[in-house]
């Protein structure tokens, strides 16, 4: 079985599995990607870089969206 | 053709249109199309995996001749702000920010040293910044200075419905601005956008007005009825107040006058 790290997804625990990178986080958590900006310690990720950026334990990730606004 | 121009963009329509507060989804884009809005305001949020109908950018995207237009609201200092303009741009693709800093729940008025500070930055990177301010027309002419794409003062507090309260001031904006002027916050009636059109504003932003309306597409359409009439009335030039009455018809007496 391989090993679990834990990451801070929008502020709560998420495990996913060691070497896991950001594109595989986002399809384990339901998102196409497409409409979400990644944010991986303050820095953002861009959707072709998602690939290769493997995520850490503890690392902290935001996902964020554009919802509606004035 | 008239064109509403903010950098090197040109749009036909002068309303634009925010999207939220709306019962759902699917009425705010049916208000979007019926406003013909080409411009309309977004938030950024957090990802939410059980809510995800609220993710705006694909239905927003999908109507054609429509740019996204994201602010910065949660910002409480030039740095949220900015930092929130970076990420709105990876997700938008679009040069425009609305620059909007308001540490107060209370009020919602906007920090004009924080938007002067963020808008600064903005437009050296290259964004179309839109900041969203007080009336107040010597903050209008530095952001202009700064390179600013437009500048929006309230007319009354967001979402309170209380019209153009600042209308004296936005109007020494108008006479001293370079760049387009364009009420955000507070109109509540398409009467009212009529209005800020007729003194010379280049375009009003909506959102609580349409989306609490009983009818929220009915209520886009009229307010981009009222936008377009008052932006006619404003091109062909209103007439001069007058402190007395000026007679169009002839005062001239004829009843009984002897032939």
């Amino acid at each position: 079985m391989s090993q679990m790290i834990t990451i801070e997804l929008n502020g709560q625990q998420q495990p996913l599995p060691t070497g896991s990178a950001v594109s595989d986080m986002l399809s384990i958590i339901g998102s196409d990607g497409k409409s979400v900006a990644v944010l991986v310690n303050q820095q953002i990720i861009r959707p072709e870089n998602r690939p290769a950026r493997i995520l850490q334990e503890g690392d902290q990730v935001e996902l964020l969206i554009f919802a509606g606004g004035g | 053709m008239d064109l509403l121009q903010l950098g090197s963009y040109t749009f036909s329509s002068r309303l634009i249109l925010g999207t939220g507060k709306f019962s759902s989804a699917a009425v705010m884009l049916q208000a979007v199309r019926a406003s013909g809005a080409q411009l309309v305001t977004v938030a950024l949020r957090r990802f939410n995996r059980e809510q995800a109908e609220d993710d705006l950018f694909g239905p927003l995207s999908a109507i054609e001749g429509v740019t996204l237009m994201p602010n910065t609201s949660g910002a409480s200092t030039a740095a949220e702000a900015v930092r929130a303009a970076h990420i709105a741009r990876e997700l938008s693709g679009s040069p425009f920010i609305k620059v909007e800093i308001h540490p107060n729940p209370q009020h919602l008025m906007p920090d004009p040293i924080e938007t002067f500070e963020a808008a600064r930055i903005l437009a050296k990177e290259g964004f179309l910044v839109m900041p969203y301010i007080t009336a107040d027309p010597v903050l209008a002419k530095r952001l202009e200075e700064v390179g600013c794409a437009a500048v929006m003062p309230l007319g009354s507090a967001i979402g309170s419905g209380q019209g153009l309260a600042s209308a004296a001031m936005i109007e020494l904006i108008i006479r001293e601005s370079s760049i387009p002027v364009i009420v955000d916050a507070g109109l509540r009636s398409p009467s009212e956008a009529a209005h800020a059109m007729e003194m010379g504003c280049e375009a009003v932003l909506v959102n609580s007005a349409v989306a609490v309306a009983g009818n929220p597409p009915e209520m886009a359409e009229a307010f981009a009825e009222a936008v377009a009439a008052g932006r006619k009335a404003f091109r062909a030039g209103l007439m001069q107040k007058s402190g007395s009455a000026i007679a169009t018809s002839p005062l001239t007496s004829f009843l009984g006058a002897n032939g």
